[in-house]
């Protein structure tokens, strides 16, 4: 493809290619301190294609392809290309990643140890991971949390914090512009700007940690903390796993691990300060 | 009428963990992992590397003589060897 | 012996034995499925047009099935595609958006019988939650 560009996230290496220069010099100037492949292999690849041969010059849409693609993608707008390779790059480790247990969740470290948030999208999870790595936690990743099943750790996978909506204004006040990439107005999503993690975040991408803790949040009710059944944790966590059945009984054996060997809460929370304190009191508690 | 004899794979055919009230199960042959509650994990452990009808069946599960000899006991054990036979837990000999 | 063992004794294969009927009365399974639903949009911006395009001109009956238009008690095609997460909010008791209660269930009536080759199968298929 015309452009390329390449970039290592935590032990992922991507490349991405596209048919516009647009999305590549926005990926750039976002992932400027990231660093490269190792020895320049990329485990996976992602191409922002035209949806026809039109469509490369007029009313330009992106088709997101690569290594793995979902047929009934919607392609979307050139000026969102930013959110194309993001969602490329999620299509390919989901489907493709075979190494590491996947959980949908954020994930956060302190003192070696991993909290680890899950759960829907709207549960907040990607907002809190974001404000503890503002607040004395080391950022690990937003989107998915990655387990070796062999060692049972979490390692980073610290890709920049897709944030939506009211969530860029709860972030753009406390860190400075230079760390958040262009507003992506009106996508399928609503508003969209990313958040570059912190430097420390970013310099310690290949550090794991021990999962210590883990929470299933839901924003927008009372405060409350409850307890999970250890089936019910492990059911749901299968559930917001991409690649739980791929990996078999590696699969298996790291799930049933993390779940009778880690400490689970559900916590309902009003807003974003709630859900901090609760965070300090059950890592405090638990962890 | 042929009475139907019942197998599983043997004990080294199943990953099980004990997770609270539940037992997750990994049934290597198949791949697929399983949740499952009482009396699963004890029926899989009576049939496995074994051929049993389902009279021997109750005898090997059940305590109480009274009850392995009751229609009540025999049809409900049916009914879940019915369900485990269906997701490839057990199988018919 | 690595497996099936009694949790107490490590070792001795669990032989405990049943005390009442009623352990044997009902069980659940859950059998395990691959799932994408948690990170469809996450990696896929997609749609289900109600009905398929292709089909745009029929009614939607109250079952889903697709009828002749103006059949009594049918919905006229929704005329827009809905979003994967309108659709999974729907599937777990909300409206689709601007529909009425009973046009919503014909509409989420008619994804679920969605078939493979269907616009918008694969996008329904990403929503599934477990049995």
């Amino acid at each position: 493809m015309r452009h390329q560009f390449s970039v290592k996230v935590g032990p992922v290496g991507f490349r991405v290619g596209s048919a516009w220069r647009a999305p590549v010099a926005a990926l750039r100037h976002l992932y400027a301190q990231y660093p490269q492949p190792d020895g320049g292999i990329t485990d996976f690849t992602v191409r922002l294609e035209p949806e026809t041969m039109l469509r490369r010059w007029v009313r330009q849409s992106v088709a997101i392809e690569g290594d793995f693609m979902l047929p009934g993608a919607v392609p979307m707008a050139l000026r969102h290309g930013l959110l194309a390779a993001e969602m490329g790059m999620n299509l390919q480790m989901a489907m493709g990643q075979r190494h590491f247990l996947l959980l949908h969740a954020s994930s956060v470290e302190r003192g070696g140890k991993v909290l680890i948030i899950t759960g829907e999208s709207g549960s907040g999870k990607s907002t809190l991971s974001a404000l503890l790595g503002e607040r004395g936690w080391r950022f690990m990743g937003d989107e998915f949390a990655l387990i070796d099943p062999l060692t049972g750790l979490a390692h980073p996978f610290p890709r920049p914090i897709s944030l939506k909506n009211e969530a860029i204004m709860v972030m753009a006040d406390r860190v400075g512009a230079g760390r958040m990439g262009p507003l992506l107005a009106d996508t399928p999503k609503g508003d969209i700007r990313h958040l570059i993690p912190s430097a420390d975040a970013l310099a310690n991408m290949m550090v794991p940690g021990v999962p210590a803790l883990i929470l299933f949040p839901r924003f927008g009710h009372a405060a409350e903390v409850r307890t999970m059944g250890t089936s019910e944790v492990f059911v749901r966590l299968t559930q917001a796993s991409t690649n739980y059945v791929a990996l078999g009984e590696r699969g298996f054996g790291a799930l049933t691990r993390l779940v009778t060997q880690v400490p689970v809460r559900a916590i309902d929370y009003p807003d974003t300060e709630s859900a901090i304190a609760l965070v300090d009191q059950l890592w405090a508690e638990l962890a | 009428m042929v009475e139907p004899i019942y197998t599983a794979d043997p004990a080294s055919g199943f990953h099980s963990v004990r997770l609270d009230s539940l037992t997750a199960i990994y049934h290597r042959r198949s791949g697929v992992t399983h949740v499952v509650a009482e009396p699963v994990p004890e029926i899989i452990v009576s049939l496995a590397g074994k051929q049993l009808n389902v009279a021997q069946l109750c005898g090997d599960l059940i305590a109480d003589p009274a009850l392995v000899e009751g229609d009540e006991t025999r049809r409900a054990l049916q009914a879940r060897l019915d369900e485990l036979e269906e997701v490839g837990l057990v199988s018919l000999a | 012996m690595t497996d099936m063992q009694n949790e107490e004794n490590p070792g001795v294969p669990s032989r405990r034995k049943l005390l009442q009927m009623g352990a044997i009365g009902a069980a659940s399974i859950i059998t395990v499925k691959p799932a994408l639903a948690q990170t469809a949009g996450s990696v896929m911006n997609c749609e289900i047009p109600v009905p398929d395009p292709a089909r745009s001109g029929q009614y939607v009956a109250a079952d889903g099935s697709l009828v002749a238009p103006g059949t009594p008690g049918s919905f006229r095609g929704a005329g827009r595609a809905f979003r994967g997460e309108e659709v999974k909010r729907a599937l777990s008791g909300g409206n689709l958006p601007g529909t009425s209660t009973d046009q919503s269930r014909a509409y989420v009536n008619y994804i679920r019988r969605l078939q493979s080759g269907q616009s918008g199968f694969t996008c329904y298929a990403s929503l599934q939650m477990p049995r």
